[in-house]
């Protein structure tokens, strides 16, 4: 049973880890040795004289490569990163902003209809965003705001809600309200209060609402290949546009590519480790 | 419990409270309410992607949606791919859950390692997983060449390729269930286990009476929201075959491929229109759900 239990356990930790610890080594190679028929998997420092051998020569070649423009796009893939660095924080902020005061509101007071409203707001999680891009499409047409920085922001914002309002309530509903009647009876206003003693003890909460958000905004490709392929093209959407390169697909610079792309994910994911639950269950199920 | 209701019943506090939640319902019915209503209108034209020429076309639409094969046969893929990929997810995820119940050393480390998949962006990653997978260079058949096996043309072939992208939406999102297994299973109640082993019942009973029924509410939660999820698979299936390939195309992919390829809005909003009421369908399912759990936790 000990030994069942171990292999799964290692079994589960390889089938995790393997294809990105492949990613990084696939980046320090010379694009050659990532289309080669044979299996190369030990970096070395110089090549080897042998074309049957199992190692290839490490280089950093790609991660400079990162600079250049692939046949087929207009822009290098540091133009691409700042465009998820400026979409992913923009409406990181906005979602967050307006679902702790949305999921305030729900926590403290008396909303009419409240249980209907969570629901809806639940609900448009569900949404497929397929049903809803053409509309969308043609609001952003006649709105201008194709192919921006700001539509993409816009548009994840609100795809963000549902879980910002979710998991900010779970945060906001353990808080005493002792707190902030303590506060309002000190002569703080209902404002004052919020901000001095309720925002502070929800610092958790903010902090982990703000990682799901991002990491949501940052993942995105459907709504950003289809509305922003001429500009603010974000970097899921850089890459895929990739395939079909005459060139042939760039191989080490695209696992470079990723494994930048995808490195603060990781450590927000080990920062936020002890929430993760609640942020895929949308705060309905805490540890 | 006066002092409580002294704050929600705080002089103006309806005003106060609609400032507050309103600015959030309102972007959501804007983005999310009337997109559905003038999809709908759509829906029922012949509108296109390029020109102005939109005329009622009447149900045409529907019409053509419910008879034309590649919608039944993206159904039908989809729907497979649903169970399949969550079904797989929920087993590994829970045997996993299983093996990582315990306290050992190093289980936070190794927790945090088997849980990163699900945090990446599928698109990105799908793209790698089609060099990992590839047939001629692809470090799987390398792998398989050197031990002497078959090496399969696992995205090109007809056959396989749907069952590629389930094996790469497997590696996504079994950690997604393993994560929420072991949450169910870190609330068992030990005493259970303990009066378990005084009536010395066997491990399968023990597993059968009482692991799985204390766990089941919480995966059955797992596997409504990965069911709904899965149900829009989008972002695997175009890093690695593309929108148009028969073998792959699923309901999401083919609704891309009628409104962006095509250039047929109208079609297409008929299209999203029924996929819309099928996962209205689990949503509602999924809602219901929640509240059963809430309502049981509460009592």
């Amino acid at each position: 049973m000990r030994a069942v239990r171990w292999l799964v356990i290692v079994a589960g930790l390889l089938f995790a880890a393997l294809p990105l610890v492949w990613m990084g080594l696939s980046s320090i190679k010379h694009r050659g040795d990532t289309i080669s028929q044979h299996l190369r998997w030990m970096p070395a420092m110089e090549a080897p004289a042998d074309p049957a051998s199992s190692s290839f020569e490490a280089t950093s070649d790609s991660y400079r490569d990162l600079a250049t423009v692939h046949a087929g796009a207009q822009h290098s893939f540091w133009h691409h990163l700042w465009n998820s660095v400026v979409i992913g924080v923009l409406s990181t902020i906005a979602s967050v902003a307006l679902g702790t005061l949305c999921a305030y509101g729900f926590s403290r007071f008396r909303v009419p209809g409240e249980k209907d409203w969570l629901f809806f707001i639940l609900s448009t999680r569900f949404m497929p965003p397929l049903a809803v891009v053409v509309p969308v499409l043609m609001m952003y047409r006649a709105l201008d705001l194709q192919g921006t920085h700001l539509g993409l922001a816009l548009l994840y914002t609100v795809f963000n809600l549902s879980l910002a309002v979710w998991l900010m309530k779970g945060f906001l509903d353990e808080i005493p309200r002792a707190y902030e009647e303590a506060a309002v009876v000190d002569g703080y206003s209902r404002f004052g209060a919020f901000i001095r003693i309720v925002l502070p003890e929800a610092r958790t909460g903010i902090a982990v609402t703000a990682v799901f958000c991002l990491i949501s905004a940052w993942n995105e490709y459907g709504f950003a290949m289809t509305l922003n392929s001429s500009g603010a093209v974000t970097v899921p959407a850089y890459f895929a546009g990739l395939q079909g390169n005459i060139e042939g697909m760039p191989w080490p610079q695209i696992a470079a590519g990723a494994l930048i792309f995808v490195t603060p994910i990781v450590v927000f994911t080990v920062l936020v480790r002890s929430h993760l639950l609640r942020g895929v269950t949308f705060g309905t199920v805490k540890q | 419990m006066s002092t409580t209701t002294d704050v929600r019943r705080h002089r103006g506090g309806s005003t106060i409270a609609w400032s507050l939640v309103g600015p959030t319902l309102l972007l959501l019915i804007a983005f999310n309410v009337f997109p559905l209503i003038y999809n709908i209108a759509l829906s029922f034209t012949n509108r296109e992607l390029v020109g102005e020429d939109s005329r009622f076309v009447g149900t045409t639409n529907y019409t053509r949606v419910f008879s034309d094969p590649l919608f039944a046969g993206a159904l039908r893929r989809t729907a497979l791919f649903v169970v399949c990929a969550v079904g797989a997810e929920l087993m590994l995820g829970f045997a996993l859950a299983l093996a990582l119940v315990r306290e050992f050393r190093l289980k936070r480390a190794v927790l945090a390692v088997v849980l990163v998949p699900m945090m990446l962006s599928p698109a990105v990653m799908g793209l790698y997983w089609a060099l990992i997978l590839n047939g001629n260079y692809g470090v799987v058949n390398q792998i398989l060449g050197s031990i002497g096996l078959p090496q399969p043309q696992w995205l090109t072939d007809r056959d396989l390729k749907f069952w590629s992208i389930v094996v790469v939406d497997v590696w996504m999102w079994t950690p997604f269930m393993a994560l929420i297994a072991l949450a169910g299973l870190s609330a068992i109640p030990p005493h259970l286990y303990e009066a378990a082993e005084i009536d010395r019942a066997s491990r399968w009973r023990v597993f059968m009476r009482i692991t799985l029924p204390m766990t089941a509410p919480l995966l059955g939660l797992a596997v409504l929201l990965r069911a709904t999820d899965a149900l829009k698979q989008f972002d695997l299936v175009m890093a690695t075959a593309g929108p148009n390939d028969a073998a792959t195309q699923t309901l999401s992919t083919l609704l891309y491929q009628t409104v962006f390829r095509d250039g047929k809005i109208g079609l297409g909003a008929a299209f999203a229109c029924v996929v819309l009421v099928l996962v209205i369908a689990l949503a509602t399912v999924f809602t219901r759900y929640l509240d059963h759990l809430r309502r049981a936790r509460e009592t």
